[in-house]
């Protein structure tokens, strides 16, 4: 069994688990005997992750989990991800920023 | 990462705040309630009150599911626990919740054979590992961990594992709501809708804010952008003289949520007629149990608990905190008392509770500054 995001719970950073926070992970292979997928983060730290509320995934999707479960397949999002579209910043921005 | 660099870009952020002046009108006061801990912790995390104009006031809402989680649940835990057969599983911030005597971290240190677990299919292997003993896992969390716990309770019956029970602490989102907008005390402008929650529920559970009490809800992700993206839709909501449920997290949130989660969280759980929240009292049909085809898993029904409301300290005031009554600076023992060391309130346990995230991020600034 690989596990990892061993440091989920820490005083500083919260405890993802508890706090209802979700991570993107990405999938690196699946595990089809068992019903679950290998899964990486940015940091490269893998946990092996249940799949069977996002399925079909394949390797490079992206999910969104929490508590080792996939609760949403980032890949086929209703729109693609986009930073929030906004106008130029002006000075009073930039005071705000300040 | 894709999906998270791209939402903490600096000049986006200075152009969104300025967005945000330009929508506020001067003299009105603004009152927004972020209902979720994450948001609460993201907030202070990266300063974002700091960006805000003077008259918008963020309030933080009870959605932090560590934080409502009341002392007699924890004494109903312990007793379970403290049974020599039972080795007793939990996420990592529930094992420093106060009980009426003891928190389950004091407890472990005291011989009880408590574990923390980052997932319930963690408990699980705990269970499968150690078929002579009773594993029982303390559930606790909001639709976002639900599906979890449910899909590992199907798991549990279909590899024929008897030795693997639950004590459902799981709550429900909008009861809680509901009873803030009743609450004669509160006048908020609007809600920053909880993003992964969402993603489970999806949207549509929100649509009686705007129709039955006149204020605009824009579900949001966690990304400072998330956030100030999600500001500025509510304040141009009122602006412009609309009320309705937005989508800014568009990219994670279906209108609809996960199907699939909600099938299995029906499936495996049913509504408890009434549930105790710490600060907000009980409140009808706002939590889970599980349902009859799983009263097999359930370890209330194995196991006396006491059963019993427990008052919280007179010191705590983590009630007006949760309901945005009071700053948690203005609580009488904030981080003399009470800190996230020695915890005496569920708010400062949990690093998404209002309390513990003001108190890493922001203790030495009560005073709001002038922008």
């Amino acid at each position: 069994m690989i596990r990892a995001l061993d440091d989920a719970c820490n005083v500083e950073e919260g405890c993802i688990t508890c706090g209802d926070v979700a991570l993107p992970l990405a999938v690196i292979a699946i595990e089809e005997e068992r019903g679950l997928a290998l899964c990486e983060d940015e940091q490269g730290r893998r946990e092996s992750v249940e799949t069977a509320l996002v399925l079909p995934v394949v390797a490079g999707d992206q999910l969104l989990v929490h508590a080792g479960t996939a609760i949403q397949h980032l890949s086929r999002g209703s729109e693609a991800p986009r930073p929030p579209a906004a106008g130029a910043p002006g000075r009073e921005a930039e005071e705000v920023a300040r | 990462m894709r999906f998270v660099d791209e939402f903490r870009d600096p000049g986006l952020g200075r152009a969104l705040a300025g967005e945000i002046l330009s929508l506020v009108e001067p003299g009105r006061e603004y009152k927004l309630m972020e209902v979720c801990g994450g948001h609460t912790h993201s907030i202070y995390k990266y300063g974002i009150d700091d960006l805000l104009p003077e008259n918008v006031e963020l309030v933080h809402g009870p959605g932090c599911p560590v934080c409502v989680i009341p002392m007699g649940r924890v004494d109903d835990g312990m007793a379970i626990a403290e049974n020599e057969e039972v080795i007793f599983t939990c996420f990592g911030d529930m094992m420093r919740v106060p009980g009426s005597e003891k928190s389950f971290q004091d407890a472990k240190a005291g011989g009880a054979d408590i574990r923390m677990v980052y997932s319930p299919l963690d408990a699980l292997r705990i269970a499968k590992a150690n078929p002579d003993r009773v594993v029982v896992f303390f559930a606790i969390g909001f639709e976002t961990t639900a599906p979890s716990t449910a899909l590992t309770l199907k798991r549990a019956r279909a590899e024929g594992i008897e030795n693997f029970l639950c004590i459902c602490n799981h709550v429900t989102i909008v009861p809680p709501l509901r009873a803030l907008l009743e609450s004669p005390d509160m006048r908020l402008d609007g809600f920053i809708g909880p993003g992964h929650v969402s993603a489970v529920v999806g949207a549509r559970p929100f649509e009686f804010i705007p129709a039955d009490y006149g204020r605009p809800l824009v579900i949001s992700g966690f990304e400072p952008l998330d956030i100030l993206q999600g500001i500025r839709m509510i304040l141009a909501q009122l602006a412009e003289g609309r009320c309705e449920v937005e989508n800014q997290y568009s990219r994670v949130v279906p209108y609809d949520g996960n199907p699939a989660a909600l099938a299995v969280m029906s499936e495996v759980f049913e509504l408890r007629p009434h549930f105790e929240w710490r600060g907000l009292g009980f409140i009808s049909q706002s939590a889970l149990r599980l349902s009859d085809a799983y009263a097999d898993f359930d370890a209330e029904l194995r196991y006396a608990t006491p059963g019993v409301r427990v008052a919280d300290p007179k010191a705590c005031q983590c009630g007006e905190v949760l309901k945005g009554v009071i700053k948690p600076w203005e609580c009488k023992v904030f981080g003399t008392a009470c800190t996230p060391e020695h915890a005496i309130g569920t708010c400062m346990v949990s690093p998404e509770g209002a309390c513990a995230a003001y108190y890493n991020y922001g203790r030495f600034a009560r005073e709001r500054e002038v922008v």
